[in-house]
């Protein structure tokens, strides 16, 4: 049994399940809602309920008062949905957010070709058009695989007849086996979307910053598309890291863009450039490639990444390093099934 | 749903127009007159609009939840002493716990209200400044919660008579009272660093979390209800406390260094304050929660590390000796209940051997050291004491410089040598307890050869006379009664006919 809550003032809708806290659901979803001591005590995640029913959980009568309980607040860190909820919580309205709503789809699958030995590009072709916002991804339902797998979409927004995704084949995964093996064009996929919060702030307009590990490729790919498409004027720099020459992908669309566009720069690194191969770019893992080309300095910047956890966390310390912080820093970590919950964190970072 | 209204502001539109719209920059006096304080310490702020308000309470609404607060807490209170709460304590031993938390503690709650009142005028940036403001006030409530919470057990047991005059004065008080002394006088950044960091942050799960799970597990309703009414409010230090760190780090990157120098300096200064919580959980506690060392690995080896990990991308290193602070883990909380043992004649609380299953406890929860080190001379001193020679030492003390803690511990890798460390300052020489407090002499030693030091005064003739018992009664102790042994105290006595009272009803 699953709930939706939707979360006010930002219009996300989640689905929840059946005892799980509204914080989890949250997190979880890449919302964050200020929290602390997670279990009802310190009152952080105050959130004021406007629709529906909820068991208030094991919140502390100091933590959440008799009048605020009447006002209709609850605690997200203990509180639990008993139909479907609309919330308001504190979650700063985002001036580049344009709050699509998710709807399910299915689509036929038009086109499977490998980029790489691992990576394969497939298109969904839809009969109804898509909304979605440049890097945001679609949960798809793969036959015979419980739960659905998240793929980034990597084509512009404004073409909406289809979705492209860049799907590598996950050691043991028996979804991306699925797609890799027993998917053939002319098959139907369903999927829901769009989710997410990674998409570019544009709004601010600051020179942006793209660092991609393999396949998070496809949401700065979708992104960097909208930004020259609709004329962005600033510096756009794109990193893309992969382990050797073979595993490159897109190579000749990027520095294409890069020939026809002034204000974009495309800088591709091989983590394990093999001697004899013939390469005479980037070497080294994508950030070090990054803090080169800047020379170690990237305040005033906006950087947005995408790929594995460990690019993630060695990008976001070169880019602290060179003193950009977490309000310039975006990013969306590529979470296989296997790799879980993640590792304790402390509350001193909410989004990175 | 429909109908929302984007008119309506949102909290933080709220929250700023009714905070730092209230702020301007002067102009009749220079910003540097009027604020001498912020930068002098170093630390470079280049954009004080920067500053991420933490939390995002106004005045109004703090008085409301604030005074909601006090009814149920002062109902709780009321009920507790109505129905005689102090019979349903496991043991009267417990109550020695509460005698250290209010001469240790609480004081430090109004030393708090007065650091916080203090910078909360130091900064010239609006939104630390309100955050000191109303942690000031938060503060002056927590003195006087547990002042009023505790108050009822001042009825029955003794010691619990005259917490701040005895904080300012008795020896093993200049502990917790000169770490907070320490933090006053340094500039504001430090104060933060020191109070809202390190102790409301990084310790606070050692410090607070004990005695109030101690109380929950010990029968005394009060001091819980008053630890939940506390709490609510610790959630917005914590994050002051985090947001200040950011602000900092994020500010300049020469405050990278001076930060983490003060981390440093403030963690150590916390662990050995922490050693007094240490022995209160494995030695006070009739009923135990954990032991100090399992404390540690949970709020500090993990909820730390989780905390230092992330700092790391800042170029933040865990705490200095933040090794030698987790072997000490293994010891530090028998070696302060031996010094206590040695000194209950002037202390303000009874000292004890553990009964038997209490040793047997300390041995399952210290297999590497208990058996080895401890429970020998434990076993040797309870004897001792059955014999009618119950031991008391009758020299005084020599304290370390800086955290004034007798110099009773050892070397970590030694367990049966005193570790001590020696410093030179304008011809004369220093002596402090360990590494960590050494270092900190030694950067700013014109500020730590001014420590008063209750053995130094003593000696100079400056609390009450040259005898111990002059002493004593300069620090408001009733003889025979607040001091001494357990076994045969006042306390004991009574509790012991509370209970043939209740068994005969």
């Amino acid at each position: 049994m699953t709930y939706a809550l939707t979360i006010e003032p930002i219009g996300e809708v989640l689905e929840v399940e059946e005892g799980q806290t509204i914080l989890d659901a949250c997190l979880r979803a890449g919302i964050y809602i200020p929290y602390q001591c997670n279990h009802g005590l310190c009152s952080t995640c105050k959130v004021e309920v406007v629709e529906g029913d909820v068991d208030l959980g094991d919140a502390s009568p100091f933590a959440l008062m008799d009048f605020e309980r009447d006002e209709g607040k609850a605690l997200a860190c203990v509180c639990t949905l008993q139909s479907d909820v609309v919330i308001e919580a504190d979650i700063e309205e985002d001036e580049d957010a344009e709050y699509l709503p998710i709807k399910d789809y299915v689509g036929q699958v038009t086109e499977i070709t490998d980029f790489t030995a691992d990576i394969k590009k497939i298109v969904i072709s839809l009969k109804e058009d898509i909304k979605f916002q440049a890097g945001q991804y679609i949960q798809l339902a793969i036959p015979g695989v419980e739960g659905s797998r998240a793929f980034s979409i990597a084509n512009l927004p404004k073409k909406a007849d289809h979705i492209e995704l860049h799907v590598r084949k996950v050691a043991g995964g028996l979804g991306t086996a699925y797609l890799h093996d027993i998917l053939t064009e002319g098959d139907d996929l369903s999927f829901s979307a769009p989710y997410g919060q990674f998409f570019v702030r544009k709004s601010q307009h600051k020179p942006m910053i793209f660092i991609a590990g393999g396949t998070g490729l496809s949401s700065p790919k979708s992104m960097i598309d909208e930004l020259l498409d609709e004329g962005y004027s600033q510096e756009i720099t794109l990193f893309h890291g992969v382990r050797a020459k073979a595993d490159i992908y897109y190579q000749d669309y990027f520095q294409a863009l890069a020939e026809k566009y002034e204000n974009f720069t495309y800088i591709p690194a091989l983590s394990e450039n093999k001697q004899g191969d013939d390469w005479d770019g980037e070497v080294g893992f994508v950030h070090e490639a990054a803090v080169r080309h800047f020379n170690g300095s990237f305040a005033g910047h906006q950087a947005y990444l995408c790929g594995p956890p460990p690019m993630i966390e060695a990008a976001i310390r070169a880019l602290m390093k060179g003193r950009l912080f977490e309000n310039d820093i975006y990013c969306e970590k590529f979470l296989s099934k296997a790799d879980g919950g993640g590792d304790k964190r402390s509350p001193l970072f909410k989004r990175i | 749903m429909s109908g929302k209204r984007k008119s309506k502001l949102g909290i933080k539109q709220r929250y700023s127009m009714l905070t730092r719209g209230l702020g301007w920059d002067t102009t009749y006096q220079d910003m540097d007159k009027v604020f001498p304080y912020d930068n002098y310490e170093g630390i470079i702020i280049h954009d004080w609009d920067g500053w991420e308000d933490p939390f995002r309470l106004t005045m109004d609404a703090y008085w409301k939840f604030q005074s909601e607060k006090e009814k149920k807490l002062y109902a709780v209170i009321d009920s507790f002493a109505q129905n005689n709460g102090h019979l349903g304590i496991t043991d009267a031993r417990y109550v020695n716990a509460l005698k250290l938390f209010l001469t240790g503690v609480s004081p430090l709650e109004y030393q708090a209200a007065r650091g916080f009142t203090h910078v909360g005028r130091q900064f010239r940036g609006v939104g630390p400044r309100v955050a000191c403001q109303m942690q000031a006030i938060d503060e002056l409530r927590h003195v006087q919660t547990q002042i009023h919470s505790m108050s009822h057990y001042n009825k029955y047991f003794d010691g619990l008579h005259s917490a701040p005059h005895m904080h300012d004065r008795v020896w093993y008080l200049s502990v917790p009272k000169s770490f907070f002394d320490d933090a006053r006088t340094a500039g504001p950044f430090e104060f933060l660093t020191s109070i809202s960091f390190a102790f409301e942050y990084v310790l606070t799960n050692l410090l607070f979390v004990p005695f109030m799970s101690g109380a929950a597990f010990n029968g005394d309703m009060a001091t819980v209800t008053f630890g939940f009414s506390a709490q609510s409010d610790e959630a917005r230090h914590m994050t002051l406390g985090l947001e200040v760190i950011k602000f900092m780090l994020e500010q300049d990157e020469r405050n990278i260094p001076i930060v983490q120098r003060w981390m440093d300096k403030w963690f150590w200064r916390g662990t050995r304050m922490l050693a007094l919580v240490a022995m209160m959980m494995d030695y006070m506690l009739p009923k135990r929660v954990m032991s100090w060392r399992e404390a540690w690995d949970i709020y500090f080896t993990e909820a730390g590390g989780a905390l230092f990990a992330d700092l790391a991308r800042y170029g933040i290193k865990p705490p200095k000796y933040a090794d030698i602070a987790t072997k000490e883990a293994e010891h530090i909380s028998h070696q302060a209940w031996h010094i206590f043992y040695n000194y209950t004649h002037a202390a303000a609380f009874h000292t004890w051997v553990p009964e038997k299953d209490e040793l047997d406890w300390l041995s399952e929860k210290y297999p590497n050291t208990f058996d080895k080190y401890y429970r020998p001379r434990l076993e040797y001193l309870d004897k001792e004491e059955k014999a009618g020679r119950r031991f008391y030492n009758d020299t005084l003390p020599m304290l370390c410089q800086v955290c004034q803690i007798p110099m009773g511990f050892t070397d970590m890798d030694d367990p049966t040598t005193i570790s001590f460390e020696v410093s030179e300052y304008n011809g004369d020489k220093y002596h402090t307890c360990s590494l960590g407090c050494r270092d900190i002499f030694d950067y700013e030693p014109a500020k730590y050869v001014q420590a008063w030091l209750p053995v130094h005064q003593i000696y100079q003739g400056n609390c009450g006379g040259a005898e111990v018992p002059d002493v004593l009664k300069w620090y408001n102790f009733n003889l025979g009664a607040d001091n001494l042994e357990y076994n045969g105290s006042p306390d004991q006595k009574l509790w012991d006919e509370w209970q043939a009272h209740r068994k005969k009803a």
